[in-house]
């Protein structure tokens, strides 16, 4: 069965399946490449596949797999493939103002229920010591404000969402 | 000069609290207890997972409406002194490091006050008055305007003064609010902004504009004085590597200055510690310009978060110096006592992705392995098991490497950045790596706008299949539903035995 791993933007297929003494990571362009991992007696974790034989340091938090892997930390992330599915259908991006890193707001400057147009100014954020201004993506109506000034958040955290698009018949 | 600790059994103090957090507290701790001082430390709930509560004698919780406000709030570490029978507060760096209304208020407390005389810190704080000083007393201060002198002018004076200009908070740092306009029709709108980051970083909005050196290098010069005439210089630092005006690779000796310059330059800064008389450890921060002309930029009375790269090299303890002083020791030794072997370089280690602008990142610190070896130092305040959040500033170590020349310090820090494992939270190293391997930072033909100038630096490359492919088989293998999807589904050959679940 093909599983998805994210890694940064981009999403990868692969698929792993049982050898007679390990198993075999079957890549997109049809390679089969026989593979295991194995902790020694003293800790350290081995990666073998095909010729490669690499330590790695590995944690794991739900679905995040972090790896330190020849000198660099990676992050991948497992989908999980009703979320894929879910995620294709859902759309209406637009209607989700989310924290381009994670900071704290220093003023808001709509209130909920109030229509805005794209581009207005929404809030302004704070992180890194400078400020930055969030706009509306689009016209619409501020549905819910998620923070109040002086409140901290993380990256990709929902500022502010504004009401669905309801598609109507033209007035004319 | 002598390394044999001094003898404390007269000091007007036995026990230190640090009003600080991170791997400062840390550091600053490590120092009070080698001397065999008890070492206290206040802290916010949101370190309670960290380094500086394990080792301290005694921690001391503080609260606030957000982490950083504990942190600031003066009565509460007082009565945190008090209640701990500390004689003696060391403010680390940021914070109240540079408050005179606090140290003041440690000393009305009767407790000592581990950094400048008040006065100190009101004269070099304040942007305007430190270069009156500095230009009064005869060295060399870039062409300016402030907005102090006719606040009614100021838009116009400043434009006077020309683009490219710098337009910084007078009572800033840390590269708050400063804002580098090329475009004079811009300058109104610059100037608001600047003050509005002014009031609210610093409660104060004035403002000063200076003629903004193209290409300029950071160089700063650290400097010991007791108060009682005794003052020296500690060498350079070159800090020209810079995101976002904050240094991220500072190193000494300055690849930029050959031995007259660089006697010139620290003894500048020798000259305006002496000037005032000047008590504790304290940096003179310089403009560089690439025809060799230097200004003066500022002076930090406190301790650096840069320090370690002058210890490497010189064998000082400077948070031991700077403990004695505040005991009223003096120095005890001359400028000819102070000398240095080698190069060392500091790496900051911040949580942040570079690849998208330097925004900082968050996250649990699920594994932590620090980098050993020759030459490897390793500054930090952060736990395997703790958390890094959007509460504090992105640093969570410093990686110091020392060796006998500035290649052999560049090869030791590509190789502990390479053994540096931290899972959990994205960090810088891979970038470091690349900007230390840069050609440009190898000739040590750097200034502060070189990141920006080479953003390609801040790219992550594209991954090597060979890598991709492994990081792939690692996920899979590690991931439950994977593995039990393989493992269902056995290969007709697969011995029993190799199930491994």
């Amino acid at each position: 069965m093909q599983h998805a791993f994210r890694l940064g933007d981009a999403e990868h297929n692969v698929a792993l399946s049982r050898s007679a003494t390990a198993y075999r990571l079957h890549l997109k362009d049809g390679r089969e490449l026989p593979t295991d991992l194995r902790t020694a007696a003293d800790g350290r974790t081995w990666l073998t596949l095909g010729e490669q034989r690499v330590e790695v340091i590995i944690a794991v938090q739900g679905d995040d797999i972090f790896i330190h892997l020849d000198g660099e930390a990676h992050r991948l992330r497992y989908l999980h493939p009703l979320e894929r599915l879910a995620a294709q259908s859902a759309g209406g991006a637009d209607d989700i103002v989310r924290a381009p890193m994670p900071g704290s707001i220093v003023s808001v400057n709509v209130a909920e229920g109030e229509p805005v147009s794209k581009g207005q100014l929404l809030l302004v954020m704070e992180s890194m010591k400078m400020e930055t201004t969030i706009s509306a993506p689009r016209d619409g109506v501020v549905q819910r404000i998620a923070h109040e000034k002086g409140q901290i958040f993380d990256r990709d955290a929902v500022l502010i969402s504004l009401e669905p698009v309801v598609r109507q018949e033209s007035d004319t | 000069m002598s390394r044999i600790l001094p003898d404390i059994s007269h000091w007007p103090f036995d026990t230190v609290l640090v009003a600080n957090r991170g791997e400062i507290a840390v550091r600053v701790l490590r120092s009070v207890q080698k001397l065999g001082l008890r070492g206290v430390v206040v802290y916010h709930a949101a370190d309670r997972n960290t380094l500086a509560l394990q080792i301290a004698d005694q921690a001391v919780e503080i609260t606030g409406s957000t982490p950083v406000a504990a942190y600031l709030d003066g009565e509460q570490i007082l009565a945190a002194a008090r209640a701990s029978g500390a004689g003696a507060i060391h403010p680390g760096y940021g914070f109240l490091s540079e408050n005179a209304a606090f140290a003041r208020a440690v000393e009305a407390a009767g407790l000592a006050f581990i950094g400048p005389r008040p006065e100190q810190i009101e004269l070099m704080g304040d942007k305007i008055r430190a270069r009156n000083f500095v230009e009064r007393e005869g060295f060399p201060v870039a062409p300016s305007a402030i907005e102090d002198d006719d606040p009614a002018t100021f838009n116009e004076r400043a434009r006077k003064v020309g683009a490219p200009l710098l337009i910084k908070p007078s009572a800033g740092g840390g590269g708050k609010g400063m804002r580098i306009v090329r475009d004079l029709s811009l300058l109104d709108a610059e100037i608001e902004r600047a003050r509005s980051e002014g009031l609210r970083y610093f409660g104060d909005g004035r403002l000063y504009a200076e003629r903004y050196i193209e290409c300029p290098r950071h160089i700063e010069v650290q400097v010991l004085g007791d108060g009682q005439g005794g003052v020296v210089h500690v060498f350079e630092r070159e800090c020209s590597v810079q995101r976002r005006f904050q240094k991220i690779v500072e190193e000494t000796p300055s690849p930029a200055l050959d031995e007259a310059l660089r006697q010139r330059i620290c003894e500048t800064a020798a000259g305006i510690a002496r000037a005032n008389g000047y008590r504790n450890a304290g940096t003179v921060e310089f403009i560089f310009g690439q025809g060799g002309e230097f200004y003066f930029l500022e002076m930090n009375t406190r301790l650096q978060v840069e320090h370690p790269v002058t210890e490497e090299i010189t064998g000082i303890d400077l948070v031991v110096e700077q403990l004695r002083i505040a005991a009223g020791e003096v120095l005890g030794y001359g400028q000819e006592a102070v000398r240095t072997e080698g190069h060392a370089i500091e790496l900051r280690i911040y949580a942040e992705d570079s690849d998208s602008g330097y925004t900082p990142t968050t996250g649990p610190i699920l594994r932590l392995q620090p980098p050993q070896g020759e030459g490897v130092r390793w500054d930090s305040g952060v736990l395997q098991g703790g958390e890094v959040t959007a509460a504090f500033d992105p640093m969570i170590a410093k990686l110091i490497v020392r060796g006998r020349d500035r290649s052999e310090a560049i090869a030791r820090a590509d190789q502990a950045l390479a053994d540096t494992v931290l899972l959990g939270c994205k960090t810088n190293t891979a970038f470091l790596r690349r900007l230390i391997r840069h050609p440009a930072f190898i000739a040590g033909d750097v200034h502060t706008g070189f990141l920006d100038a080479n953003p390609q630096i801040a790219t992550d490359p594209p991954l090597a299949d060979r890598t991709l492919h492994a990081l792939l088989a690692v996920a899979a293998l590690s991931t439950r539903p994977v593995r039990d999807g393989a493992d269902a589904v056995p290969d007709l050959h697969a011995a029993l035995g190799a199930w491994r679940n």
